[in-house]
């Protein structure tokens, strides 16, 4: 059976073997046909209505070198005179020829099949037939001979044929309108890049081509948007991505492509993208996607050591051709033991290192190579490898380093005097400053001290108990002379600094010895009260001179301890 | 310091409106050139950028870039990502350039703070610098992806500035230093140096005149003057102009006329009055008469070089038209109108004479320099609406000024009798009534104001300035965006599906986009430095197809690209430009056969319809753009092929193309790429 209604060529050919000899085998072998043996992107095999693949090898038989065989092991020995039927799958892409090779954008694609009518095989066959699917009815000619042949709807028919040789040849041609869209991704570069802390960064790098009938003429954009031709030109295509697929994006080399939807459904993410422009015969385009996805679907672990589980190609479009795949895998910094297994085989290449943000010795790249694939190529590798889970910490503390030395350099820049030569004016005036400043507060706590005497003077008055007095008196005269001496101290350092401020201290301080003196006299004038040497009148006379008097004062030396500053 | 900062980060994020509407791009014509030399830049190194021999461009000519461009901007963006790069921070160099200008204003926020607070104090700063964070003149040439040498070199004009009022008020060699190196900044970034070089001597003349000529101003000319000049002859597109070009004499001349005035002073304090007399008048005559005939003899032997055209048409504004007309074609070197003034200023416009008068209420050296600035520049804003941006930050200084001093003035009133009320009311002043209620309202005009002024702003930036004129969007019927990607359609077209040395001809103002996003050979681009190539393809456009064609084979085109914008309404196509390129095309020998009064019509006007006169009808920029256009139906109840541009049914429909065929156009029919046919292989 034959499928060549897309632009790819599938084989699928259910063999019933024979053991004819004497002993059981185990395996048997399948021949390409010489004029496809150059297409093949994949072969598979397995029983009948049963789902486990066999073993599939490419071997050479040394009596025909120019032919590849492939060597299918069968899931159990054949025993002689018994016989199994084998079902074997086989694509091939760019096996199809477009005739006429250039066409104009009204005429519809048209392409030519060139195959075997026979099973091309190396055994001798007892009775074969062969279909041909094409991808409408409009078969444009079909080879005629050997018959019997027939043609109904989209298929031909070829024999049955009894009896035929091993290695038999007939021309099978088949020419027919094929419009199904001849996409072929001539280079895609994977890159999945690791991050253990939960996410893993997809992106996608891709040049298409389209490979059908080239453009012949003009493009005509007033008859492609009226009559609806261009069938053969490709408008637009999904993209299935994985179902856990986030931040989706679609650029090219000069921004964004604004023509994509996004549909989410239960188990894939659709991505129908749409390039820039309609792809004709003969035209390309590059793009690229990239999207992030959870990693715990996709990474195991155990301990130190882990296991990524992805697919090595992913979908791009439906029958997808995809000549040279690239496959980079960025592990996180630090891993080790790298070890792939792949479900076909690959060409690796140089490991890499790869730097981004924070890195010190650079995340490890494995980098993989492989040539024509198709849709059944998505399949999933698995990388090992050994992962410190201690080294996850690296990054966050580079961080947290940065900054500390940031402000640690701040702070001693702020502390450290880095002027060439001493300033010393500059010096002088922030040392009176300082001075001045201590002087301002040693003086409002002498005028808090102040606040202290009328306070202890009302008590006195009220509860008339002369030891309270006499001691709250001492205890403040104390703290008032230690503030007083505090002061004069400051002023002779300000007057050594050769400031004209020391003059202005001064003057608060005399002020001060005077309000002092009026303090003494009210302490006595309350004492006379008490001990009843004078009346209330007198003493409330003799106290009214004296607090006008210290008010004035007080105003006075708070203008002097203002004028300080 | 916290007002300055949110300032500083204000700037930078109002300019990202286009980056989040849209997406991360360059904008405009001219950025994606420097983009592209960044690009290579980066990927080449510096040698090789100053060698650069661009064969992509003026075909078949080609330019030398690392000569003919300023590479301030290029340098600076390479140094951030080599930077970013060393550190492992893998930024592309794509998002340095788009977002190289909103950083770079941030940074001008915090230039003007301190230049206003070195012209008046830290609160007018303040208040400058919140107003250039977010003034539309300034934003409309820095916002993200707007990646053009004006982002940085308003940076560097404000950074001069404030260092050479800064060594003018010192008089120290160290900061006159700093101001050179700023010069040179500027100088390697924009060509608009040309303005600080001659405000710079203009303020030291209007200082000696009137009489407040110090050593300071001495010092800080003298070392400017020299190492500046010595240092901007290292960037090679500039090489010996300054000592040789007129645009840079001013400079020249003042610097003698300040060695002669120094020498003159010393030679005063030396001598008697009637001595002096003498040797001045002498030495004044002898020096106008050597200085004269230097300058004669220097610009007969072509030593001097003429004024420039550009520099020409600064002066008599109505120079380009009549001589240069590739000159006045650009638009951004039209007059300024008034309504443009006020949308990029608004406030600014009022407040702006009021800071003057506090100028000149206080004069000292650096307000008269402020005040020159201001005065210079708003003549030159009116002359060429590109130099709006000049005038934006010395607008946004003296209304900084302005409005502090306003609000001073009245915060104090309304201090003062605020305490007068609480304490005692025996001091209200009655030569003053309702002092407290007229500062309430002035301050709370000036506060409306500038809450307006902020409304306004982000407003324009949000709807006029933050659209990237490469991707387009337009309201649909159901209110959604609909967003035409056209031209990246067909760059990328051009791109993918052309040969690599294929020669695409397209009118200059896409040939910078051209050359960085489809990487093809174009014939002239944003650089306009050869008319007469430019001409000749004004000619192919405005000839018949078979003229045309001769010159098409001449200049080897393999393809040409138009911009049509009749289908979607969008008026800058090529043919609403089209009168420029028939102008430019005639304005050469080899194209006076092209007159642009055969196409009008009779009564003068320029029809596209039936109507229009019939050469315009069939030459090939028509032909091209409305290519089976007459078969289109644009709108419901119009006629096939009706413009929706200029409104009119097109009067030349059925007709076919001889020697080129249609490529490739866009989905809304922006761009339409044409290919020149091969020569018939019998002839015919």
């Amino acid at each position: 059976k034959i499928d060549v209604s897309t632009h790819l060529v599938k084989m699928s050919t259910s063999i019933t073997l024979e053991n004819t000899g004497k002993s059981p085998i185990k395996s048997f072998l399948y021949a390409l046909e010489p004029s496809l043996q150059n297409y093949l992107s994949i072969i598979t095999a397995n029983v009948k209505d049963k789902d486990e693949k066999l073993g599939v090898s490419q071997t050479t038989v040394a009596s025909k070198k120019d032919l590849s065989f492939w060597r299918i092991e069968l899931p159990s020995n054949l025993e002689p005179g018994k016989t199994m039927t084998v079902d074997v799958d086989s694509s091939y892409a760019h096996a199809l020829t477009p005739y006429p090779a250039e066409i104009t954008q009204s005429q519809k694609q048209q392409v030519l099949y060139n195959g075997n009518v026979y099973f091309f095989s190396p055994y001798s066959t007892k009775s074969q037939t062969t279909t041909v699917t094409t991808t409408n009815t409009a078969i444009e000619s079909y080879s005629k001979s050997p018959k019997p042949v027939s043609q109904t709807d989209r298929t031909v028919t070829y024999g049955p044929y009894e009896q035929r040789e091993a290695f038999s040849e007939a021309e099978l041609r088949v020419h027919y309108e094929n419009n199904s869209p001849f996409l072929t991704v001539t280079n895609l570069e994977r890159i999945i890049e690791v991050s253990h802390w939960g996410n893993i960064a997809v992106e996608e790098h891709i040049s298409m081509r389209h490979t059908g009938a080239l453009l012949k003429g003009p493009f005509s954009r007033y008859d492609y948007q009226r009559a609806q031709d261009g069938l053969s030109s490709i408008k637009a295509f999904k993209t299935v991505l994985p179902a856990a697929a986030r931040d989706v994006y679609y650029r090219d080399e000069i921004g964004n492509i604004s023509t994509s939807n996004l549909k989410e459904m239960d188990d894939f993410v659709e991505l129908e993208l749409r390039p820039r422009f309609p792809l004709f015969g003969g035209w390309k385009t590059q793009y690229y996607i990239g999207y992030n996805v959870p990693s715990y679907q996709y990474l195991f672990n155990k301990g130190d050591n882990y296991a990524l589980k992805m697919r090595f190609v992913d979908h791009i479009f439906d029958d997808m051709v995809v000549d040279q795949v690239t496959v980079k895998i960025i592990l996180p910094e630090g891993a080790k033991n790298m070890r792939l297994e792949t479900p076909y085989p690959v060409t690796q290449g140089e490991n890499q290192l790869h730097f981004t943000y924070l890195d010190t010795t650079g995340r490890p790249v494995i980098v993989i190579h492989k040539s024509n694939l198709v849709e059944q190529h998505i399949q999933d590798f698995q990388l090992h490898y050994t992962f410190q889970k201690l080294l996850l910490l690296q990054e966050p503390l580079i961080v947290v380093g940065a900054f500390y030395l940031l402000f640690l350099a701040v702070i001693v820049y702020v502390r450290l005097d880095f002027s060439i030569t001493k300033d010393e004016a500059k010096e002088s005036k922030m040392r009176v400053a300082s001075l001045v400043e201590e002087v301002q507060s040693a003086h409002d706590r002498r005028s808090a001290l102040y606040q202290s005497y009328d306070d202890a003077i009302n008590k006195y008055k009220s509860t008339k108990d002369a030891n309270t007095f006499a001691a709250t008196r001492k205890k403040v005269d104390a703290d008032y002379k230690s503030l007083t001496q505090q002061i004069s101290d400051l002023q002779t350092k300000l007057k050594n600094e050769g400031s004209d401020l020391a003059e202005k201290v001064n003057e608060l301080q005399v002020s001060d010895r005077q309000y002092k003196d009026l303090v003494a006299l009210a302490i006595t004038l309350a004492e006379k009260l008490v001990s009843g040497k004078i009346n209330k009148q007198q003493y409330l006379d003799n106290e009214k001179i004296n607090k006008t008097k210290r008010e004035d004062l007080d105003s006075k030396m708070e203008a002097l301890r203002s004028s300080l500053a | 310091m916290l007002v300055l900062s949110i300032a500083a980060i204000l700037s930078f994020s109002t300019r990202l409106f286009s980056v989040l509407r849209f997406e991360s791009v360059i904008h405009e014509f001219d950025p994606y050139f420097n983009y592209r030399t960044t690009r290579y830049l980066t990927e080449e190194g510096f040698y090789s950028f100053h060698n650069w021999f661009d064969d992509r461009a003026w075909y078949p000519l080609g330019r030398i870039i690392g000569g003919t461009i300023y590479p301030g901007l290029m340098v600076t963006s390479a140094v951030f990502y080599h930077a970013l790069w060393f550190f492992n921070i893998t930024i592309d160099i794509r998002n340095v350039c788009v977002f190289l200008a909103p950083m770079f204003s941030s940074f001008t926020t915090l230039v003007t703070y301190w230049f206003t607070k070195e012209l008046k104090d830290a609160g007018a700063g303040l208040v400058a610098a919140a107003m250039i964070a977010i003034v539309p003149g300034y934003i409309s040439r820095s916002v993200a992806g707007s990646y053009d040498n004006e982002g940085i070199a308003i940076f560097c004009m404000l950074l001069t500035y404030a260092l050479w009022i800064k060594s003018v008020k010192t008089g120290s060699l160290f900061w006159s230093c700093l101001c050179a190196l700023a010069y040179f900044y500027m100088v390697s970034s924009w060509g608009g140096y040309v303005f600080l070089i001659n405000l710079i001597p203009l303020h030291v003349l209007a200082l000696m005149l009137t009489g407040r000529f110090s050593h300071r101003i001495y010092v800080a000319y003298s070392a400017v003057y020299c190492i500046g000049t010595i240092l901007s002859m290292q960037i090679s597109f500039v090489g010996f102009q300054p000592v040789q070009s007129s645009e840079h004499m001013a400079a020249l001349g003042v610097f003698g006329l300040c060695q002669m005035h120094a020498f003159i002073d010393y030679v005063r304090s030396k001598l008697s009055v009637e001595q002096f007399n003498i040797l001045f008048r002498s030495i004044v005559l002898m020096g106008a008469v050597v200085s004269l005939s230097v300058a004669a003899i220097g610009t007969a032997t072509g030593k001097i070089s003429p004024w420039t055209g550009r520099f020409y048409s600064l002066l008599d504004p109505s120079y380009a038209k009549n001589n240069i007309p590739i000159i006045a074609s650009v638009s951004e070197h039209q007059p300024t109108t008034w309504s443009s003034f006020y949308f990029d200023l608004q406030m600014l416009t009022i407040m702006f004479p009021a800071g003057l008068y506090f100028c000149f209420n206080r004069l000292t050296d650096a307000n008269i320099f402020i005040i020159m600035y201001g005065v210079t520049s708003i003549y030159f804003a009116g002359v060429m609406v590109r130099l709006m941006l000049v005038l934006a930050p010395v607008m946004c200084i003296l209304s900084g000024i302005g409005v502090s001093s306003t609000l001073n003035t009245y915060m104090k009133n309304l201090d003062v009798s605020r305490k007068d009320k609480k304490t005692s009311k025996k001091n209200v002043d009655h030569t003053y009534p309702f002092k407290n209620e007229v500062a309430t309202g002035v301050v709370f005009l000036v506060t409306a104001f500038l809450i307006t002024y902020t409304f306004h702003c982000t407003w324009v930036t949000s709807e006029a300035y933050s659209s990237p004129s490469i991707v387009l969007s337009a309201r649909a019927g159901d209110g959604g965006r609909i967003i035409f990607d056209d031209f990246r359609e067909a760059y990328y077209w051009l791109r993918h599906n052309t040969p690599e040395d294929a020669k695409v001809m397209s009118w200059w103002d896409y040939g910078y986009q051209i050359t960085a996003m489809a990487n093809r050979t174009i014939l002239v681009d944003n650089n306009t430095w050869n008319n007469t190539h430019i001409s000749r393809v004004g000619q192919a456009m405005a000839s018949t197809e078979d003229k045309a064609y001769e010159i098409m084979r001449e200049l080897d085109v393999n393809y040409v690209l138009v911009i049509f914008g009749g289908l979607t309404g969008y008026s800058s196509d090529d043919i609403n430009k089209f009168l420029w390129m028939v102008r430019i095309g005639g304005s050469t020998d080899r194209g006076a056969h092209i007159k642009e009064a055969d196409y009008y019509t009779p009564q003068g006007e320029f029809r596209i319809d039936k109507e229009g006169s019939p050469t315009l009808l069939n030459c090939l920029m028509y032909k091209m753009c409305y290519y089976r256009f007459g078969e289109v139906y644009t709108e419901g109840g119009k006629p096939t092929g009706y413009d929706r541009v200029r409104n009119a049914e097109i009067g030349n429909k059925n007709f076919d193309l001889d020697v080129l065929e249609e490529a490739y156009t866009t989905e809304h029919w922006l761009v339409r790429i044409y290919k020149v046919k091969d020569l018939d292989n019998r002839g015919a």
